[in-house]
């Protein structure tokens, strides 16, 4: 094995990276709103539609996480083809992945905090519910911007001649 | 797609037919009763709220009761029963229910008297047990435990640390106590945490002897007149009684199943007189006559004016509201855009001299939630659904059939946006056919493009809905301000703007840069930049000078102006904002593309089928779950951030008549409630 084949390992790092660490905050998210979530139920378990739809918000990240990996590891051929990239190429490819390892579980966590947040509003007030998943979905916005970029990137790199 | 226009209701009426025209509206439910005249000498408010409080409290009671039955008498509701609505009940059944409204409540009351009952028996019993296990080591011993003396010597029962043998308490005695003479001690039982005693010795000797014991901490023992044997027999009597008890008494509340009905009705009964006593609390009477305001839709005016005096001996009047009064807000819309008045409404109802954006909402809602989710298969499937719930049960509650309108409609749009996409289940019909028919020829053709294989196309489509959306937004803003005569405002706030914005755009799609990095077929010839860039500036001046223009300073008008301009930013963020629905869209089908991947991976034969069925099954359930909720979420953002933030603030109201607001039942016409 010589340095020339390390080109699929750095992509292939990137992509487990990307479903890793995305996959790691949205756990601890979805953790610590469901927490939260079944403190409400204990009170009043007929908000338990609402308050699990707050709970899932920052799952979402993790998702990402796994299209980014998914996407990644069919562009380089681990998924079946052919896997030999040069290692210019698979750098590239773990460059395209970074957004999603870094955004990805930051906002999953600082959505949950804007969701476990949203579940003590509609504890009291269950007609904002419309309102409270307003701002959880506004953390959101930078998990999906990373990943826009990451999917652009990729298939950027993948059209590359190099 | 409208506010209902509403007008402000005045009645005068007899205090006799008090009742009647109370219950009359109550059963309408077309107005709000607001009544805003102060107190004077002649007309006072009656304070109800002794009657209120009674009526409240027999809710309650009926509401616990039910409470109670759920728990040990669960009735057999099926999964789908609440979508079947209130109960409807005739007059007949009606009177029927009301005759016996005290006899519910005794049921309500012995419901809840039984319940605590059992909640005191199942408290009772783990203590009983804990005193027979304090009690079970002096079984053997057959005196009753209070004994302390004879005529010469003291008792001494009680426990000592540890197992011990008679030896090693002869030998501490010996050293704690040297000086006491006789002493017995036998022991009842013992093992490894303790040992107990029966120490006998003579009078004299006691104190000597119970500080040596103290010593050895040893310590009293359960006391009870009966012997231990007695005491812990009588407590497994006591025990048994309570759990024949218990089981009796849940008999009994199984046996009152048949009386949920009773409860509900009674829940319903009194709940409504409470509400109406309320009301009553809010009227301004005189001695005979008594006066009543609110706020009825305009349509419903003439059929109670025409109602209401038909009846009875009564003054109604109806006026426009004036300008500044806050009126109430009921939205009325098509079956197209009604399922979306939730929505409006969980952001905020039209306020004063808004329009009600349920129509634009409706028009997007669908489009985007469909471009979100976009998968032909869950598009059916949501639809589908949908459409055999509500043919199903057609008299489910109004709020839950505006939400599977909605799904409905949803549905729909997920599903062209699939076939636009060529999108099925992922890409299902492809994998099956090569997977198990060999044909790796076959696979669903999109009608338009596959986005995950041209996402840089999707990316531009999407910014294409997100100027369209939101330039509807603005037009929108234009409507309201030419609607109140404001064409000026229209002008600074509107057209300004998409000149501004539009002429940006267009500019962008002349540079052949931009236009080669979206790969677009076409570019704007470089020859209309001159005038794009006027209008541009005219937009920009524009803002400039109008943005600011409740300042009086020039000054500070040009600066709050060049502020307006750096609004183009908040623009730009929010068409990038619409790249969510290029990100979910992948999100869907890329999913769903990993799960049949999974479940393709043993390849054909039977196992192969069936575990790609199982892993379809669970895969793609979930995967629906998932992005459905996504789409909703994301959907609504759209909508709430991006488009109402061009033009709608909402802040109104909401209409809340009085009326019948029962939970089980609801009644015929013509119900004397």
């Amino acid at each position: 094995m010589s340095i020339a084949n390390l080109g699929v390992f750095f992509a292939l790092l990137g992509a487990v990276l990307a479903a890793l660490f995305a996959g790691i905050g949205s756990a601890k998210g979805v953790g610590m709103a469901g927490q939260a979530a079944a403190g409400v139920c204990t009170d009043d378990p007929g908000k338990f539609s609402k308050v699990l739809i707050l709970q899932l918000l920052p799952g979402t990240q993790g998702i990402y996480g796994l299209l980014i990996a998914f996407i990644t590891m069919t562009q380089i051929g681990v998924m079946g083809g052919d896997a030999n990239i040069s290692v210019y190429k698979g750098l590239l490819y773990f460059a395209a992945c970074l957004p999603m390892i870094v955004v990805g579980p930051v906002s999953a966590l600082n959505q949950a905090k804007a969701a476990v947040a949203s579940i003590a509003m509609v504890s009291k007030r269950p007609e904002t519910f419309g309102k409270s998943m307003i701002f959880p979905a506004m953390v959101e916005t930078y998990a999906i911007l990373a990943l826009l970029i990451d999917i652009l990137a990729i298939f950027g790199v993948s059209s590359l001649a190099i | 797609m409208a506010v209902l226009p509403m007008k402000r209701v005045t009645i005068m009426a007899l205090k006799k037919d008090r009742k009647g025209v109370l219950e009359f509206l109550q059963r309408e439910g077309a107005v709000q009763i607001e009544c805003k005249m102060p107190e004077d000498d002649v007309f006072r408010k009656q304070d109800t709220s002794t009657a209120k409080t009674l009526f409240q409290k027999n809710a309650q009671v009926a509401e616990d009761a039910l409470a109670v039955l759920d728990i040990f008498a669960p009735g057999n509701k099926g999964l789908l029963a609440s979508l079947n609505g209130r109960k409807e009940l005739t007059v007949e059944e009606y009177n029927a229910f009301v005759l016996r409204r005290d006899e519910m409540m005794d049921a309500g009351r012995k419901i809840l008297a039984l319940d605590k009952e059992l909640a005191e028996i199942r408290g009772q019993i783990p203590k009983m047990i804990d005193q027979q296990t304090a009690l079970e080591p002096w079984l053997s011993y057959d005196l009753p435990m209070s004994l302390t003396e004879t005529k010469k010597t003291a008792v001494i029962t009680g426990t000592l640390p540890n197992e011990q043998t008679p030896e090693t308490i002869y030998t501490q005695l010996g050293e704690y106590a040297p000086d006491a003479e006789k002493v017995s001690v036998d022991i009842i039982s013992s093992s490894q945490e303790q040992t107990c005693i029966f120490l006998i010795c003579s009078k004299k000797d006691q104190p000597a002897i119970q500080d040596a014991l103290r010593r050895m901490s040893f310590a009293k023992p359960p006391i009870s007149d009966m012997n231990p044997k007695e005491a812990y027999d009588e407590l497994t009597r006591k025990k048994d009684e309570l759990r024949k008890r218990e089981s009796q008494i849940l008999e009994e509340l199984a046996g009152y199943g048949d009386k949920r009905e009773d409860l509900e009705f009674a829940s319903d009964y009194f709940t409504m007189r409470a509400e109406k006593y309320e009301i009553i609390s809010t009227l301004d009477q005189s001695r005979r006559t008594f006066l009543l305001e609110g706020y009825v839709p305009a349509k419903k005016a003439e059929h109670l004016k025409e109602a209401l005096t038909r009846q009875y001996d009564l003054a109604v009047e109806f006026n426009e509201p004036a300008e500044d009064e806050d009126v109430p807000v009921l939205l009325e819309n098509n079956a197209f855009a009604a399922p979306v008045e939730g929505v409006v409404e969980s952001f905020s109802l039209p306020g004063k001299g808004e329009m009600d954006p349920s129509f634009l909402v409706a028009l997007f809602y669908y489009a985007l939630f469909g471009l979100m989710l976009s998968d032909a298969g869950y598009g059916i499937i949501m639809a589908v659904a949908c459409g055999i719930l509500l043919l199903k049960f057609k008299k489910m509650e109004n709020g839950l059939k505006k939400s599977l309108q909605m799904f409905f409609f949803c549905g729909i749009g997920t599903t062209i946006a699939g076939f636009l996409y060529g999108s099925f289940f992922g890409d299902a019909v492809n994998v099956i056919a090569s997977n198990f028919f060999g044909r790796d020829d076959i696979k669903l053709a999109p009608l338009w493009f596959e986005p995950i294989s041209e996402p840089m196309r999707m990316l531009v489509f999407c910014f294409l809905i997100a100027i369209i959306h939101m330039f509807v937004g603005l037009g929108a803003k234009a409507y309201m301000y030419l609607k109140n005569g404001q064409w000026k405002d229209a002008i600074y706030d509107v057209l300004f703007w998409y000149m501004f914005v539009g002429g940006l755009v267009l500019y962008l799609l002349s540079v052949p840069m931009i236009t080669g990095m979206m790969q677009l077929s076409f570019i704007i010839p470089a020859s209309a930049q001159t005038p794009i860039l006027v209008v541009i500036l005219i937009g920009v001046i524009g803002i400039v000078l109008t943005a600011g223009r409740e300042s009086k300073s020039w000054f500070k008008r040009i600066l709050k102006g060049l502020y307006g301009v750096y609004g183009v930013s908040s623009w730009l963020s929010d068409i990038l904002s619409y790249s969510r629905l290029l990100a979910l869209g992948l999100a869907t089908g890329v999913i769903a593309q990993v799960f049949n991947k999974m479940g393709s991976m043993l390849g054909g034969g039977i196992v192969g089928i069936i575990v790609f069925v199982l892993v379809f099954l669970i895969g793609q359930t979930l995967n629906i779950g998932i992005n459905a909720l996504g789409a909703y979420v994301h959907t609504n953002r759209l909508t709430f951030v991006e488009f109402f933030g061009k033009f709608y603030e909402g802040g109104g109201r909401k209409f809340e008549p009085f009326a019948v607001n029962t939970k089980y039942y609801k009644f015929k016409e013509d119900v004397d409630l």
